[in-house]
């Protein structure tokens, strides 16, 4: 096929399109026939899903904060809201599920930006500019063998993130409001150790939902480290140590936003020490609910 | 002396030729019907209309809802309790809007996914893609906004982390966490804020978004497939 000009090539385009056009079909009947069988079928599975859901939960008691059963299709909805309630395991929409995997692998507070901010503008930016990218004119699968490959991995990598999104118990974000909370959700801490009042599901340490930890055994393993724990001396600050050291005993051992049995350890410096180290570390940040 | 009525057939067609006469709609109409797609489209092409249905449906079900909904952290949760519960049929328009939503995400992807295999975003059809690309943005913070207003646990949750993930991009993310919030926290504002944002403005943006991609699609005409193999021959002008 000989070089066509950019300008020929479209001219090319629109000769075809007329002439298919020209030897086509009535969009009435024939495409609204299609099309309202479609509708029909999207509007019954919508009606379906409804009627499913509604036939599976529970009756639903007015009183906050009563457990409400629903079926695969969940609860009709969970207690009310409640901000003094101070950590919930928050779970958006399954197709924001992508979006808090990204977090959960990018959550070191240098990193945060990557996947909360760079990775999605960069895909908007991608999504809206597309046809701009991909200049190659044919239409044909075969000739397309990078819009071919985008094709197959973009929604690969979006399934795979939304798969374990779906099985992350709490998003990385997902901390109380406690001080050192936060710096516990966000830093190398949550990494390894599962606890809940952090949001945080590793599974590399001993859990801290499970087991108590008072004051100075926590300190003295976030100072010097011990077996797998690497020592933290070097990267945090006294204040940021007793931080999180009171942050550990005041909540391990217990369901997120309760406190634990060693709690009585961590009275002196906690949550003291945490507004002394400042940013991260006092907690709170934007959704501060002031208590 | 008696006034002739002109034939029943006439009098029948009276108000159509007026509304026609005056505002040239009925030819645009008869204009998008009967104009010609190309004759091997497939079934892959129904999406699209089928994205519209679901789109009148969320705003059907979102204006009964919006009648006994209110914005209020005391009230909200209530409400959608009562509609849930005791408003007749009120679980059925709940639920519809609710999984409504969904469905309409999937079906997004798949519309997506179909242009994308057609290669429909290419000339002369780069602005329909552009202006679905938009859609689709704004699609998803219809979604973020509602979650909220159930003003469950898990909605105010969500909405906390969400906001806050905001508040981490440089610059702009606090001062825009503090916008979308009204303030530190979550509170009344915050409520009506996405309220406003969710029934208004949004669905708003999205419906002229919606206008301008069909006037594109009616104007620039649906591809075939691209194994098609109704291909311009040598002496068809
Ligand atoms: C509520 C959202 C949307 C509605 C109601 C909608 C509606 C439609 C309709 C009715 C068509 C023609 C029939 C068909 O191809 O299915 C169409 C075509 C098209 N849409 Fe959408 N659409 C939406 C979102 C999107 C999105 C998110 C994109 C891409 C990012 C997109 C890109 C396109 C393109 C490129 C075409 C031209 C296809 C062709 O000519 O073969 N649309 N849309």
């Amino acid at each position: 096929m000989p070089r066509l000009t950019a300008r020929e090539r479209r001219d090319r385009y629109q000769r075809e399109y007329a002439f298919q056009k020209r030897h086509g079909k009535s969009f009435f009947p024939h495409a609204v026939f299609h099309d309202t069988i479609v509708s029909l079928i999207v509007v019954g599975i919508i009606m379906g899903m409804s009627i499913l859901w509604w036939a599976q939960f529970e009756p639903v008691p007015l009183e906050p904060g009563v457990e409400r059963a629903g079926g695969i299709l969940g609860p009709a909805y969970e207690g009310r809201a409640d901000p003094g309630v101070e950590a919930y395991d928050p779970k958006p929409e399954w197709y924001f599920f992508f979006l808090f995997e990204l977090l959960r692998i990018f959550k070191t507070p240098e990193l945060l930006i990557v996947g909360s901010v760079i990775i999605p503008t960069v895909w908007m930016v991608l999504l809206i500019g597309w046809p701009f990218i991909d200049r190659n004119p044919d239409r044909r699968l075969s000739r397309r063998p990078v819009a071919l490959a985008v094709g197959v991995c973009v929604p690969i990598v979006l399934l795979t993130l939304t798969f374990y999104g779906s099985k992350a118990p709490g998003a990385g974000g997902a901390a109380s409001q406690a001080p050192g909370a936060a710096a516990f959700a966000g830093g190398a801490c949550s990494t390894c150790h599962a606890f809940a009042d952090a949001g945080s599901a590793g599974n590399v340490g001993p859990s801290l939902t499970d087991n108590a930890v008072d004051y100075d055994l926590a300190y003295d393993l976030i100072a010097n480290g011990k077996g797998g724990m690497p020592a933290f001396s070097g990267t945090y600050s006294e204040d940021e140590m007793k931080c999180l050291a009171g942050y550990v005993a005041t909540h391990s051992g217990a369901p997120a936003g309760e406190k634990g049995p060693e709690a009585a350890t961590a009275a002196e410096v906690y949550p003291a020490a945490c507004e002394t180290a400042g940013g991260l570390f006092a907690g709170g940040g934007a959704a501060a609910t002031g208590d | 002396m008696s006034t002739l009525l002109p034939p029943p057939s006439e009098i029948a067609r009276m108000p159509a030729d007026w509304v026609e006469e005056r505002s040239g709609l009925l030819s645009i109409g008869k204009y998008m019907l009967f104009r010609n797609v190309p004759k091997d489209i497939s079934w892959l092409q129904t999406l699209g209309s089928a994205l519209m249905t679901v789109f009148i449906l969320q705003a059907t079900t979102g204006v009964l809802l919006a009648m006994y909904y209110q914005p209020d952290p005391n009230t909200a949760w209530n409400t959608i309790a009562f509609i849930t519960n005791d408003a007749t049929l009120g679980w059925l328009v709940r639920g519809m809007h609710k999984w409504g939503s969904s469905i309409m995400v999937v079906l997004l992807f798949l519309h997506m996914g179909r242009t994308f295999l057609f290669g429909a975003y290419k000339y002369p059809r780069e602005m329909t893609w552009i202006t679905g690309a938009i859609i689709f943005i704004l699609v998803m913070a219809m979604s973020f906004t509602g979650y909220l207003l159930v003003f469950d646990e898990r909605a105010y949750w969500a909405t906390v982390v969400g906001v806050n993930i905001n508040g981490t991009a440089p610059i702009l993310g606090p001062a825009l966490s503090y916008i979308l919030m009204v303030g530190p926290e979550i509170s009344t504002h915050t409520l009506s804020r996405f309220y406003a944002l969710h029934m208004l403005a949004l669905p708003g943006a999205i419906g002229g978004l919606i206008a301008l991609h069909l006037w594109l699609v009616i104007r620039l005409g649906v591809t075939s497939p691209p194994w098609s193999r109704m291909k311009v021959t040598e002496g068809d002008v």
